[in-house]
């Protein structure tokens, strides 16, 4: 596996990809068999629906965060708040389902704050930081803040590094569940 | 003496073969251009009847030479009627070798040099040029004296100088002359410069060339006598080379990288026009670095030819708003039966950017259609009957394959395109078709697979409408480049 911190042309996806795709492919399956459960009456109704895209969109990043790995700021972030979210809807039951494990969880956190603490506060002398954060830039970039999990406590320069990777990612990802879809259709 | 001066004559012819003579040649160029000015009529006499002009670095000592000023020898040694590497003046150590008048330094008396006096002369050289010259001049000198030891070293035979290499290299960096320092630093420090460059690349490709006959100790005379030469003249050339922005360039890398030099005295010279304190050189190279990432994620992001650094963060922020959009759409058809769009539209921002060409294939899009189509009828109600079929066969042809219903737009002049962009394009061109553009906004861009046609079509006829209503073919065009953006897949 190559060094992710580089961002021009020597992105290997193709480790990502096939751990995407194996995670993914679990998620569904196990929805699918959630999904058989459930009463036939209540499978179709909208809410049971709108559920069940939740399930297969989280499912969609968490399966991507997880091939990613820890390395990045953008996916620890969304694992974690992928983590979150599943505690508040669905209870405990989904703990297991990201296959990163629990047993990042209390190391990842600090570190990440820690991590980003100390980068924001590094810059707090920058005169450039804050000439960017007031500008017409400053908007923008915390517009991409909101967009980039875990962009919140980024300093530019770190933002649009997290940004680069985080696009390929997306992108690999789409792909990658078209063609999903389409083998499924067929 | 008589052995040496054989020698001497047997070194001469072989490194007459070799192709490193760069001493040779800048001297005999240096007398055909600037003769009258350089007390050279010395070196006329000491080399034109020894050396052969070598055949290359023909383009490199041109350049050189081109940004000769006015010489000013006198600058250098600080004493007139004197040559950069003529020590014999100012140094009141008595060597006898040393005290030799320059019209008498001619091969022949070079092997008179024992060669512990070699080391010797290379730092009555520096001295030298320390003690008399301007500081910076004398600094591009005192590097070639650096470089001179270095040689030395190398003559040496390497392995049992490498002591006596660190004993003479730090010298010069120790000495008082703090402007000395800091421009001795510059010239050997400053590796972007490009006269830096050439200078320490023909040294050591001369010192290296030479290397094989280095071996051989009674061979070092010549080769000293060789680094010295043209060391001194390539020395002054940089001098007049260095008076005028090159002075710049050199002190520049050093203002700009000051953590690297790592002498007693880091002390930094600016550019001009720019602070030297430590945070401005922070913010340089953050500005830098974010510079380069900019360059990254412009390959990243497609049609992203905007130079404009807020205009292209706006093209990253569409980007990644429409790729989230798409993995949301993509989750959604999976499930089938996508007829429960409301809960979902209401979920989904009305965002324009992926309204054209995510048609995901799904078991249950014909429901969906069916089911929204009712909804989207009363919206596309004003439009005409020609246009439901279109929309109805552009559909259809979506759910196979999403190249042939785009070239089935295009037969029929249309194309596909995000609804802000027909929006802004509609408003733009024509004024009265206000209906349709509300039509557009109350519509929402994407749902599932249900939406996906009735969207599509909607900018669909918009573009035709207002192509027909005005003839914008530009508008056409343009839209074509939009469309073409969602075909890389």
């Amino acid at each position: 596996m190559m060094n992710p911190q580089r961002l021009s042309l020597s992105f290997s996806s193709t480790s990502y990809k096939y751990r995407f795709v194996q995670g993914f492919i679990r998620a569904l399956k196990r929805i699918n068999r959630q999904k058989l459960a459930t009463s036939l009456l209540s499978r179709s109704s909208p809410t049971e629906i709108y559920k069940r895209y939740l399930k297969v969109k989280s499912a969609a990043d968490a399966s991507m965060a997880s091939a990613v790995g820890l390395r990045r700021a953008w996916s620890r972030a969304l694992l974690q708040r992928i983590r979150d979210q599943e505690r508040i809807n669905f209870g405990n039951k989904y703990y297991k389902y990201c296959p990163a494990g629990t047993r990042i969880r209390g190391k990842s956190t600090t570190f990440t704050m820690i991590r980003n603490i100390k980068r924001s506060s590094d810059d707090r002398n920058c005169k450039d930081q804050e000439s960017i954060n007031n500008g017409a830039l400053g908007w923008k970039a915390n517009e991409l803040r909101k967009l980039v999990p875990g962009g919140e406590a980024m300093d530019m320069c770190n933002l649009l590094d997290e940004t680069a990777h985080y696009i390929k990612c997306l992108a690999t990802q789409v792909k990658l569940m078209k063609r999903i879809a389409d083998f499924a259709s067929a | 003496m008589q052995p040496c001066s054989r020698e001497m004559q047997g070194m001469s012819s072989l490194l007459n073969a070799s192709s490193s003579q760069i001493s040779l040649e800048d001297l005999q160029q240096q007398q055909s251009q600037s003769s009258s000015s350089i007390q050279g009529s010395q070196i006329h006499q000491i080399h034109a009847s020894h050396y052969e002009p070598p055949p290359s670095h023909d383009d490199f000592l041109e350049q050189m030479l081109s940004t000769l000023g006015p010489p000013s020898w006198a600058d250098l040694g600080g004493q007139p009627g004197k040559v950069p590497w003529d020590t014999t003046t100012t140094v009141p150590d008595g060597n006898g070798p040393n005290n030799k008048p320059r019209d008498d330094e001619t091969p022949d008396n070079v092997p008179a040099f024992p060669f512990d006096e070699s080391a010797n002369l290379a730092s009555k050289f520096r001295n030298h040029q320390i003690s008399g010259g301007c500081g910076s001049k004398s600094a591009a000198a005192a590097a070639a004296a650096m470089m001179l030891q270095h040689q030395l070293m190398l003559a040496r035979g390497g392995g049992a100088a490498g002591a006596g290499e660190t004993g003479l290299v730090p010298m010069p960096l120790s000495l008082s002359n703090g402007e000395f320092d800091r421009s001795q630093n510059d010239v050997v420090d400053g590796s972007s410069s490009d006269v830096t460059l050439r200078f320490k690349h023909c040294t050591m490709d001369s010192a290296l060339d030479l290397w094989p006959a280095l071996v051989r100790r009674r061979t070092s005379f010549t080769i000293l006598r060789h680094a010295i030469d043209f060391g001194g003249s390539m020395a002054a050339q940089q001098n007049y080379g260095a008076s005028g922005p090159a002075m710049n360039q050199t002190q520049a890398p050093s203002g700009s990288s000051g953590a690297q030099p790592a002498q007693p005295r880091p002390r930094v010279r600016a550019r001009r026009g720019q602070a030297t304190d430590p945070h401005s050189i922070a913010e340089r190279l953050r500005r830098e670095r974010i510079a380069e990432r900019m360059k990254a994620l412009q390959e990243l992001v497609p049609n992203a030819n905007k130079t404009d650094k807020a205009s292209m963060l706006d093209e990253i922020i569409d980007y990644v708003k429409f790729l989230q959009l798409q993995v949301k759409v993509l989750s959604m058809s999976r499930l089938g039966g996508a007829a429960a769009v409301a809960p979902l539209v209401a979920d989904m921002s009305p965002e324009g950017n992926g309204g054209d060409c995510i048609q995901a294939n799904s078991n249950g899009g014909t429901h969906g259609r069916t089911s929204n189509g009712n909804t989207n009828n009363n919206q596309t109600a004003s439009s005409n009957d020609t246009m439901t079929v279109t929309e109805h066969q552009v559909a259809k042809l979506m759910e196979e394959d999403m190249g042939s219903a785009m070239q089935y737009l295009q037969g029929k002049g249309l194309c596909l395109m995000p609804i802000s962009l027909a929006t802004a394009i509609s408003t733009a061109t024509c004024h009265t078709r206000n209906p349709m553009i509300n039509n557009n906004h109350h519509h929402p861009p994407i749902g599932s697979n249900g939406e996906g046609p009735s969207s599509p079509s909607m900018s669909v006829l918009t573009v035709q409408s207002a192509t027909t209503g005005n003839g914008a073919a530009a508008a056409d065009g343009s839209v074509k480049d939009a469309a073409s953006v969602s075909q890389p897949w």
